[in-house]
């Protein structure tokens, strides 16, 4: 059994001492799975070190009597001269096994091959991971200590992993943190959530879930300062990086997932709804959209999710059959063909539905865009620039004096509005942001705002349609 | 099954015994690797520069207060001076470079300075010891006259040497200064650290201000016990022994106190 007795750990910073444990206790028996959840910095590696004994906590008392892996963590402790075979005779001889028996199964488990005999600096990140954790496995602990398994990229490796540990010893006793509720959820029997330095036990995932997406919630998200891209896809493609980094964004879409799973199609689509409204660029989940809302037989809805996902770079050949299955064409309405980007300029690549929203709103000052207007926008030919001049266009010109809405809905439906939507028009536009914010906070025209700021450069506009914003 | 954790003494001092004996192996091979003469070069390489030293001294015919032979005057003084240098030398920052060993919960850091000062410790007595015999052998300078007191000095500089190590390795882990000044003061302190002088030769009042430096006994008492009937040595292992004990209280302390605050990797 393990017991952690009011256990508190500070560490100095610059700014004074920080306290990442405040009087936690539990205890952990064999057989006990410990799954804890808890966003970034909230001191789960931390807690896993303490009860590794390899720190020592501020106050408290952890004890321990059964054997306690060190933290199997991924990335490697190792002397990166050393070849792969030094390092697994070190391991062995620290504790007391024998090098030969243990050299065997790694050269079997990890599949270095002759790169087990190389200095381990010449490893490639998935190799040294593989060598990790095969040594990890050669001692034989009561307890292992687990620091984010899932991170282990090749999927045929992960699932070995999964194998020696979860099935091989599934009668030890684990401590289990990752970023994914899902691995922790199929891989314990008991939760645990950490925040605020506290830690609260669970012993329902579900339970323990749920407090954990409303402490997300209540936290600040990761905003990322539009940076000007002049081509979209570099900048979808960062974009993309930064909503995964989102814990509150990636909290959505896993519960949308499950959602999705089993087929609670509305609850699914009330979380990609939720997610997009935080990061409008991350496309695929605009194909999730999609599928979900084809799914309740929202056509219209779902053929503007497929065509944005197209418009942001979603394969055209993996959606078009969805999207041909449910346009109604007739006529009057035949198929139209699906736009997706070329990875020119911002101005001359299609439109998707946060594009269309954020354009209506700098023309016109609406805050919500009826689905069918979009998608008759979406279904027609052009790129972002010939949407703004034929909104301009329909709309004679820039509403004269107008003030900006101060959140817009990017994502159909009752989705609630999106008040960083300016950046989206920053980004969009080639604006740079501050200098936007700055000068719309003034007061000033929005479209005297944008070129002021460097936006709009070189697209294509009719000059009437501005001008007539002055003489109006 | 690895073992459930034991707390009789014999238990400890297995998995110490256990513990050293992986990071002595560790150390050699990241230190001297595999290539050319691989770990020979733990006492080739003190060899050399005593070689050096003494080929140095001998061509400049240095002046040391006494009729010795320069030869036996370099080899007694700069093996210690080597002895006692490197140790700290090894040590400082030693830490940094290790702190994800400390994942595994029975390596502390102790052990990773004991490992090091072994390594320091065998490489200098075993540079000592062959070209001592080296020079007896090609008939350069004559046996010790008395071994033991040789033995003794050898183990009290080292002790000292090990005391300063541990406590400067320690010290350097929060405060980056202690790297910063060792490398002066280690050039600094070998002019007056006994090794190319003998404190009878010196006049008085320098004799006494020397004679503050713990390291000058030691030497001194090494020439005392290598040719003593030829020089005049003055020594007080008291003193030697008195401020190493300190040292390694203060050694201990800070040793507590750092591991207190390591967090590893």
């Amino acid at each position: 059994m393990i017991t952690v007795d009011r256990v508190s750990k500070e560490y100095r910073t610059r700014t004074g001492p920080k306290r990442v444990l405040d009087d936690v206790s539990f205890t952990l028996e064999k057989g006990e799975r410990l799954g804890v959840l808890g966003r970034n910095g909230a001191g789960k590696s931390t807690l896993i070190r303490l009860v590794s004994g390899a720190e020592r906590p501020t106050s408290g008392r952890i004890t321990r009597t059964m054997s306690v892996s060190w933290p199997l963590a991924f990335g490697g402790a190792f002397q990166s001269q050393l070849t792969g075979v030094d390092n697994v005779r070190f391991i062995s001889r620290l504790y007391a096994q024998d090098p030969d028996h243990n050299l065997a199964f790694v050269e079997e488990f990890a599949e270095l091959g002759q790169y087990l005999r190389e200095p381990v600096m010449h490893y490639s990140s998935g190799m040294r991971a593989r060598l990790a954790f095969a040594i990890s496995m050669i001692i034989e602990f009561d307890c292992f200590l687990i620091d984010e398994v899932a991170a282990v990229g090749d999927a045929r490796f992960h699932e070995r992993c999964n194998y020696e540990l979860f099935d091989k010893r599934g009668d030890r006793a684990m401590m289990i943190i990752s970023h994914d509720p899902g691995y922790l959820r199929d891989h314990c029997n008991r939760w645990a959530l950490i925040d605020a330095g506290q830690l609260t036990p669970f012993d329902d995932f579900e339970a323990a879930h749920d407090h954990f997406l409303a402490k997300m919630r209540v936290g600040e998200t990761v905003r990322a300062v539009a940076q000007p891209f002049s081509r979209r896809m570099a900048a979808i493609d960062s974009l993309r990086r930064v909503a995964h980094e989102d814990e509150q964004f990636m909290a959505l879409v896993r519960q949308a997932d499950a959602a999705r799973d089993r087929h609670d199609w509305a609850e699914a689509e009330s979380g990609y709804t939720a997610a997009l409204n935080l990061h409008p660029y991350e496309r695929s989940y605009w194909a999730q959209l999609g599928h979900v809302a084809r799914e309740q037989g929202r056509l219209v809805r779902a053929e503007i999710a497929y065509r944005t996902a197209c418009a942001f770079g979603e394969p055209v050949r993996l959606l078009a059959p969805f999207i041909a299955a449910i346009e109604q064409a007739d006529s009057v309405n035949p198929h139209a063909p699906i736009a997706s980007p070329d990875g020119g300029d911002t101005r001359r690549q299609p439109a998707g539905y946060p594009d269309l929203a954020v354009m209506t709103a700098l023309a016109t000052g609406h805050d919500r865009l009826a689905d069918d207007t979009a998608l008759a926008m979406l279904r027609r030919p052009g790129a972002v620039e010939d949407v703004l001049a034929r909104m301009l266009e329909e709309h004679g010109g820039p509403t004269p004096r107008l003030t900006l809405p101060g959140a817009i809905a990017v994502v159909p439906g009752d989705a609630p509005k999106r008040p960083e939507w300016r950046e989206d028009l920053a980004r969009l536009t080639g604006a740079r942001q501050e200098e936007l914010l700055a000068a719309l906070a003034l007061g000033e025209e929005p479209f005297a705002a944008l070129r002021r700021a460097g936006g709009l450069d070189g697209w294509a506009i009719p000059e009437n349609a501005l001008t007539g914003a002055v003489s109006a | 099954m690895a073992s459930v954790p034991q707390h009789s003494l014999i238990a400890s001092l297995k998995v110490q015994r256990r513990v050293l004996a992986a990071l002595l192996v560790r150390e050699l091979l990241t230190r001297y690797g595999r290539h050319n003469i691989g770990f020979l070069w733990l006492f080739v390489e003190p060899m050399i520069f005593t070689l050096g030293v003494t080929a140095l001294w001998t061509a400049t015919k240095s002046v040391h207060g006494s009729d010795l032979p320069i030869v036996a005057f370099a080899l007694t003084g700069y093996s210690s001076v080597l002895l006692w240098r490197n140790m700290p030398g090894r040590c400082i920052g030693a830490l940094m470079g290790n702190l994800a060993l400390m994942s595994h919960r029975n390596i502390r850091a102790l052990d990773i300075y004991a490992a090091r000062i072994i390594i320091e410790f065998a490489g200098a007595t075993i540079s000592f010891f062959s070209l001592s015999l080296m020079f007896i052998l090609g008939g350069w300078i004559s046996p010790p006259e008395d071994f033991l007191t040789v033995a003794a000095a050898w183990l009290l500089t080292a002790w000292f040497g090990a005391a300063l190590a541990i406590a400067l390795g320690a010290l350097s882990h929060e405060y980056e200064l202690v790297d910063k000044l060792w490398h002066p003061a280690s050039y600094l302190l070998f002019p007056l650290s006994g090794a190319a002088f003998l404190v009878s030769a010196l006049p008085p009042l320098a004799r006494e201000i020397v004679l503050y430096i713990p390291v000058v006994h030691g030497v001194e008492m090494v020439r005392d016990g290598y040719f003593g009937s030829k020089v005049e040595a003055i020594y007080d292992p008291g003193y030697l022994i008195t401020c190493s004990l300190v040292l390694t209280v203060i050694a201990l302390i800070a040793t507590r106190w750092v591991e207190k605050r390591l967090t590893p990797q």
